[in-house]
């Protein structure tokens, strides 16, 4: 597999490390009820299809990345910057 | 006991592991690696959003400007090498003056010295393409890498940051940086890799 | 040495003026330069070449290429010994030493062939219905039997004393195969500037070419050939791999292939590589593989001297070797009757045709008559005698009448499969062509096209067509403007009429379908019986389709067999998919450089040729190599030598490498913030030049990793890391900034490479840093107190840091220093300390020394543990949010009966505690229900002179006193122990701030 790292370019899945879905949010942990943080930590979907998940450039430039991938034919849609996804939420 | 020397003298990343000679394919040189010693080196990393000032004040300063793609911008004795977004390395030719150059630029950036972090050497001749397409997984054709492009990768599942440099005699001209502490593994891959092209390593001039 | 008694006077692509000896199985024979094994063999008459796998019964070669099932042979001696290689693609190389395998004690007289007689027992299903029972009985008696019997090669059993390496290449258009379609197509690409990468499995480029009579351009078809490699070696961006299998089609262009660099030399050539495994990265890709002969399933359709008839061509006019004197051709189509004109034209007889197709076409007449050949029109061959040697075939004509013909050579030709094995690696399934009675490529991965006969287009013309159009296509694709379209050149005609036979009943004896796992049409009927219907079912059920041909020659028999049994069509009983590799691949090409020592990157730290000349035995811990302990003369075990090294600690002043930990470089406005969210314990209020122990969670409330972290500035931390994580956690704060807090102002990088980093430790170490620290610091008690953390300069202004920092529990002090002065930093503080008699000491004693002062490490920081299982739950910030916070408060995880922390020692003071022995209540079984906990780590405390040990065991903290069982069954071990404080040495801590 190759992923185009926004910052990087093309590059070999072997550089990077795999983590899990990328949308579930981390709830505030003074705030959040056991259960949101449990489903938080453990309960992901799996989805035959798109799936937004994270991905650790560890072997380039050290950034998360969020990799839109279909799971069905490992086609790549998007490639961006989790902090970017971040900040442009926050926006 | 014998009286232990205690000079401090500082060991080049490569000393114990590759020393100037000629090894592998007899008669032919397919590749020349010199070993790079004695540079200065850091890491910066910009303040949030100040990616532009920092630049200014290094260009200021030293003449260069920090490049936004992956790229080395090189000026005299200073190069700036992109290393990730709003991190650099800017690398100096000797160490002199390299500390107080590195107190005045923490006023605009995240400082951390890697003068000793890294082994560093300097791959050219005939076959220096074919050597590193044993080991590097990315396109190093001219047309797909050019003059002044650097990449953050790995070597023989080992990291490394190279770049081009302007062509040499016998065309392409690479710079790699390995960490310290894997220098001898990468040493091992690179011997392994090279020695079918006749390989001559020499110390820097 | 024997002469070539059925090479031919002339023709071929053999190169007559380069002879070479060989030798199979102990007999020396002589080939030329251009041969293959299996062409050589047959040049000098040899037909024997290997016993069946299970039936051990006489095999020959059936083939010409990659998809041999049966002439599989142990190739060279000793280390290089390699087993179950194709005769037909080894080529040959002087002093080629190859031998049959699965026969004992001769291939001629093999005493196992006596399985074929009891093959009514060994039909499909035979192992999963005999060796069932008793289940005692497999061990001893049934796999070795098995094993012994069934076996195909014996592997070298030594190390491979070649090297192989890995290799990446980027272009364009990667073309795969060489024959017409391949070479028109990178020509094509070529032309239009495309970076090209043609691929040929073969030494020889050509393909079919190489193998067939043919015209283009009304010149021999080798003109063409000749005049295209010409041009693409001229074009500098066209490379041309022969000898390179292209074996598996993976994601997003990403292709392997094997380079056989050294395979044909009797051994690699100096400082080349035996294989190299190539991951060749292609925009786009052109498949030109070629089809593969189909056989027929005819009773003694294994017999020597059965060959395909396109493999029979082959030997006849690429090797100039006639396969038989006499041949019989029996074959279902067109293709087979170009086999009976060349083996004519080249001197041999046709004996007789056999067409199994029913119409009587008089130009197949005339030309059967003019080749002197009986024509069965409408035939089949029932059955081959000879044994060893095929000596003639039983032929059954259209009214059902049986005559023996004599032959040596039976060519069968049943139509051909397109090699499209690469179109199904990502999941693409085959499509059945009724038309050419063949499957041809179905869906096609992204970026692949398929050209000539792996598309189902069998002719040269066709072939010539698809390749130039589809090369232009690729290099359009690539952005690139295509050179013209020349006319596709003309070829002399053929024809492609075909009628399959899958096979012919009612005959008696065996009509293998998979030669190589002797798989009969009576097994698969046997499996359609037992309701095996499904294909993969089918494949598992009676190993059709496994080993090393993967079922090349005998899939579609197999289907076909089954589609007849079950009364459905080809398509409806399924189809092949097809994973990777194509060919068999060595493990050591797909490794390349990383085995032994070189399996994976070793980290050496900067003081490491020091630590060598002090005698250091390493251990991994890992990436890096670690100095263990430092024996010296006269010490009779390591753990004499651990005593010696942990004693001069607590007496004087020891000297341990701690350049391996991690060391990550914090800054930014938000830097304390950022720790007080990644660690348990707070950090705003640590004063510039002070370090602190911090611990960090994982999310789900397990502990992650531990370390000191020191503050070099407002806005500036040194984090360290345990050896081993140091990677996970500067993940793991990259995801917490980038993902989680991004608008945090931190800027982290890691210095674990820029930092040599030494622990001083004992009462003498503060003495001993005086001789080294330069002299305007004041590292005094007063003015350098327990966990300070400060820039210092060494040897006359060499910048350095020093943190008084202790994981022995003495007196001790951390020293870094630029990498490059490691050693000198060694060196300096040996002589600092030499009054002192220090010592060097590895992470042995370093281990020993925690243990005694009940610190954590790997053993306990094991996933498994919570803060508060560590006796760490006062570290617990509950004024702020940070990383596993709620989740460690599960009640679960706060329940009192978890096992937690404690200290353990022998209550017979002789006695040896074990890490991983489990802690069982006195008197009660040692039975998983009594299980409460387990020793984590254990050492001999010099000390106290007894063995220690930390472990976890349940509500550890309220039983201090107690005694327990340590048992431990693996080792024979069972003490009592008594629970005690985790701390053995110096409680009060007095020595640590001394």
């Amino acid at each position: 597999m190759r992923i185009t790292c926004p910052h990087c370019g093309a590059r070999d899945a072997q550089e990077f490390t795999y983590l899990g879905a990328a949308d579930p949010q981390r709830p505030d942990g003074m705030a959040a009820t056991e259960a949101a943080m449990t489903e938080y930590v453990y309960l992901r979907d799996n989805p035959a299809g798109s799936h937004r998940e994270l991905w650790y450039h560890g072997a380039g430039c050290h950034v998360w990345l969020v990799v839109t991938r279909d799971t069905h034919t490992h086609a790549i849609a998007s490639v961006e910057a989790a902090r970017a996804r971040k900040a442009g939420a926050a926006a | 006991m014998a009286e232990i020397a205690t000079s401090w003298r500082p060991r080049s990343a490569w000393a114990g592991i590759a020393q100037p000679g000629s090894f592998g394919a007899k008669g032919k040189t397919g590749v020349v690696a010199t070993l790079l010693d004695g540079f200065g080196l850091a890491t910066l990393i910009a303040e949030p959003g100040a990616a532009t000032s920092l630049s200014r004040a290094v260009e200021g300063r030293l003449g260069i400007a920090l490049p936004e793609m992956p790229r080395i911008v090189s000026g005299g004795a200073h190069d700036a090498i992109w290393a990730g977004p709003d991190q650099w390395l800017l690398r100096a030719a000797l160490r002199d003056g390299f500390q107080p150059l590195l107190d005045e630029l923490a006023a605009h950036a995240a400082v951390s010295d890697q003068s000793d972090a890294r082994a560093a050497f300097r791959l050219q001749g005939p076959r220096t393409r074919d050597l590193l397409a044993k080991g590097v997984m990315l396109d190093l054709h001219p047309s797909a890498f050019g003059v002044g492009e650097t990449a953050v990768t790995s070597v023989a599942y080992l990291g490394v940051q190279l770049w081009r440099l302007a062509d040499g005699p016998d065309g392409p001209v690479f710079e790699i940086m390995v960490a310290r502490s894997m220098a001898g593994s990468f040493w091992s891959w690179f011997t392994a890799a090279a020695a079918e092209f006749g390989c001559r390593v020499a110390d820097q001039d | 040495m024997s002469g070539q008694p059925f090479r031919l006077a002339s023709g071929g692509l053999v190169d007559r003026s380069r002879p070479l000896s060989f030798s199979f199985d102990g007999r020396s024979y002589r080939g030329f330069a251009g041969d293959t094994l299996a062409s050589a063999l047959l040049a000098n008459g040899v037909r024997l070449v290997g016993r069946s796998f299970k039936y051990h019964r006489p095999r020959g070669i059936l083939s010409a290429g990659p998809e041999e099932p049966n002439a599989l042979v142990e190739l060279r001696s000793g280390a290089r010994r390699e087993p179950n290689t194709r005769a037909t693609v080894v080529e040959l190389f002087e002093g080629l030493d190859a031998a049959s395998q699965n026969r004992w004690p001769s291939l001629a007289f093999d005493l196992l062939s006596i399985n074929g007689l009891l093959s009514p027992a060994l039909v499909a299903g035979f192992y999963y219905k005999t060796f069932m029972w008793p289940a005692a009985f497999w061990e001893k008696l049934y796999e070795p039997l098995i094993r012994r019997a069934a076996g195909l090669g014996r592997a070298a059993g030594l190390e491979d004393p070649d090297h192989y390496e890995k290799a990446f290449a980027f272009c364009d258009v990667l073309v795969i195969g060489g024959g017409p379609a391949g070479l028109a197509a990178a020509l094509a690409a070529g032309r239009s500037g495309a970076r090209v990468i043609l691929c040929d499995e073969d030494f020889r480029l050509g393909g079919r070419l190489l193998a067939e009579r043919r015209e283009i351009d009304g010149k021999p078809a080798a003109e063409w050939l000749a005049a295209t490699l010409t041009e693409l070696e001229s074009l500098p961006e066209v490379r041309i791999m022969p000898r390179t299998t292209v074996f598996g089609l993976y994601d997003h262009g990403i292709y392997g292939a094997v380079e056989r660099v050294g395979d044909h030399l009797p051994e690699p050539a100096p400082h080349q590589p035996r294989q190299r495994g190539w991951r060749i990265h292609a925009k786009r890709a052109i498949l030109a593989a070629g089809a593969l002969e189909r056989p027929i399933v005819f009773p003694g359709n294994d017999t020597p001297g059965v060959m395909l008839a396109g493999a029979a061509r082959t030997y006849v006019n690429r090797y100039g070797a006639l396969p038989g004197r006499e041949a019989v051709l029996f074959t279902a189509g067109d293709d087979g009757w170009a086999t009976a004109r060349d083996i004519a034209a080249a001197g041999g007889r046709i004996a007789a045709i056999v067409d199994a197709r029913g119409d009587s076409d008089p130009a197949r007449k005339a030309l059967a008559d003019k080749l002197g050949a009986r024509l069965f029109a409408g035939g089949a061959v029932e059955g081959t005698r000879g044994g060893r040697h095929l000596s003639s075939v039983t032929i059954r004509d259209a009214s059902g009448a049986t005559t023996a013909v004599d032959c040596d050579l039976l060519a069968v030709s049943n139509g051909w499969n397109p090699t499209l094995h690469l179109t199904s690696h990502q999941n693409g399934k085959p499509a059945w062509d009724d038309g050419l009675q063949c499957f041809v490529p179905g869906t096609l991965p992204a970026g692949l096209s398929v050209a000539g006969s792996a598309a189902g287009r069998f002719t040269l013309v066709q072939a010539l067509e698809d390749g130039a159009r589809l090369g232009r296509e690729a290099a359009a694709d690539g952005g690139l403007t295509p050179a013209p379209l020349d006319p596709v050149p003309a070829t002399d005609p053929e024809t492609t009429g075909l009628q399959p036979v899958w096979r012919v009943k009612g005959a008696k004896g065996k009509a293998f379908v998979d030669y190589q796992n002797d798989v009969t049409d009576k097994d698969v009927e046997l499996a359609a019986r037992e309701g095996f219907r499904p294909v993969e079912h089918l494949k598992r059920y009676t190993t059709l389709g496994m080993a090393t041909d993967q079922g090349k020659t005998s899939n579609l028999s197999g289907l076909a067999i089954m589609a007849e049994q079950t009364g459905r069509t080809i398509p409806q009983t399924g189809t092949t998919t097809f994973r990777p590799p194509y060919t068999p691949v060595a493990i050591g090409a797909l490794a390349g450089h990383h085995r032994g020592k070189q399996f994976r990157p070793v980290r050496l730290a900067p003081t490491h040729d020091w630590s060598r000349e002090q005698g250091a035995v390493f251990v991994e811990a890992g990436p890096w190599l670690r100095a263990q302990y430092y024996p010296r003369p006269g010490e009779n075990d390591w753990q004499a030598t651990v005593d010696r090294e942990v004693k001069a600690v607590r007496a004087s002043v020891g000297l341990c490498d701690v350049s391996t930990l991690g060391k990550i470089d914090i800054q930014g406005a938000d830097a304390a913030e950022f720790l007080e969210r990644v660690y348990i314990n707070g950090w705003k209020a640590l004063p510039v030049g002070k370090a602190r122990y911090g611990l960090m969670l994982r999310e789900d409330g397990f502990v992650m990793d531990d370390g000191t972290t020191s503050r070099l500035g407002e806005h500036h931390f040194l984090m360290t890391t345990t050896t081993a994580n140091a990677g996970k956690v500067m993940q793991h704060l990259e995801f917490c900034h980038q993902v989680l807090w991004p608008e945090l102002d931190v800027r982290m990088v890691s210095v674990s490479e820029q930092w040599a980093q030494a622990s001083i430790a004992g009462p003498k170490a503060r003495e001993t840093l005086r001789g080294v620290v330069d002299h305007e610091h004041d590292i005094s008690n007063e003015a350098f107190p327990y966990l300070a953390a400060r820039a210092v300069t060494v040897g006359g202004g060499i910048p350095a840091r020093l943190f008084r920092i202790s994981f022995s529990g003495e007196l001790a002090y951390e020293l870094a220093v630029p990498a490059a002065y490691g050693d000198a930093m060694m060196r300096a503080l040996m002589q600092a300390g030499q009054p002192f008699g220090i010592t060097p000491y590895g992470t042995e004693a370093l281990g020993v020394m925690r243990i005694e002062k009940g610190h954590v490490a790997g053993n306990e920081l094991n996933g498994q543990t919570t803060a508060r299982d560590l006796g760490l739950g006062k570290m617990m910030s509950s004024k702020k949010d940070y990383i596993g916070r709620l989740m460690a408060g599960r009640p679960a995880l706060i329940e009192r009966d978890r096992p937690s922390f404690v200290g353990f020692k022998p209550v017979d003071p002789s006695q040896r505690l074990r890490a991983g022995a489990h802690f069982i209540g006195i008197g009660k079984a040692a039975v998983m229900e009594n299980d409460e906990g387990y020793m984590t780590s254990v050492a001999h405390s010099p000390h106290l002179n007894h063995w220690i040990g930390l472990g976890l065991i349940r509500n550890g903290a309220g039983r201090i006193g107690e005694r327990v069982r340590a048992y431990d069954p693996v080792r024979n071990g069972d003490i009592v122990v008594e629970i005690c404080s985790p701390v053995f040495v110096d409680p009060e801590g007095d020595r640590l701030h001394g």
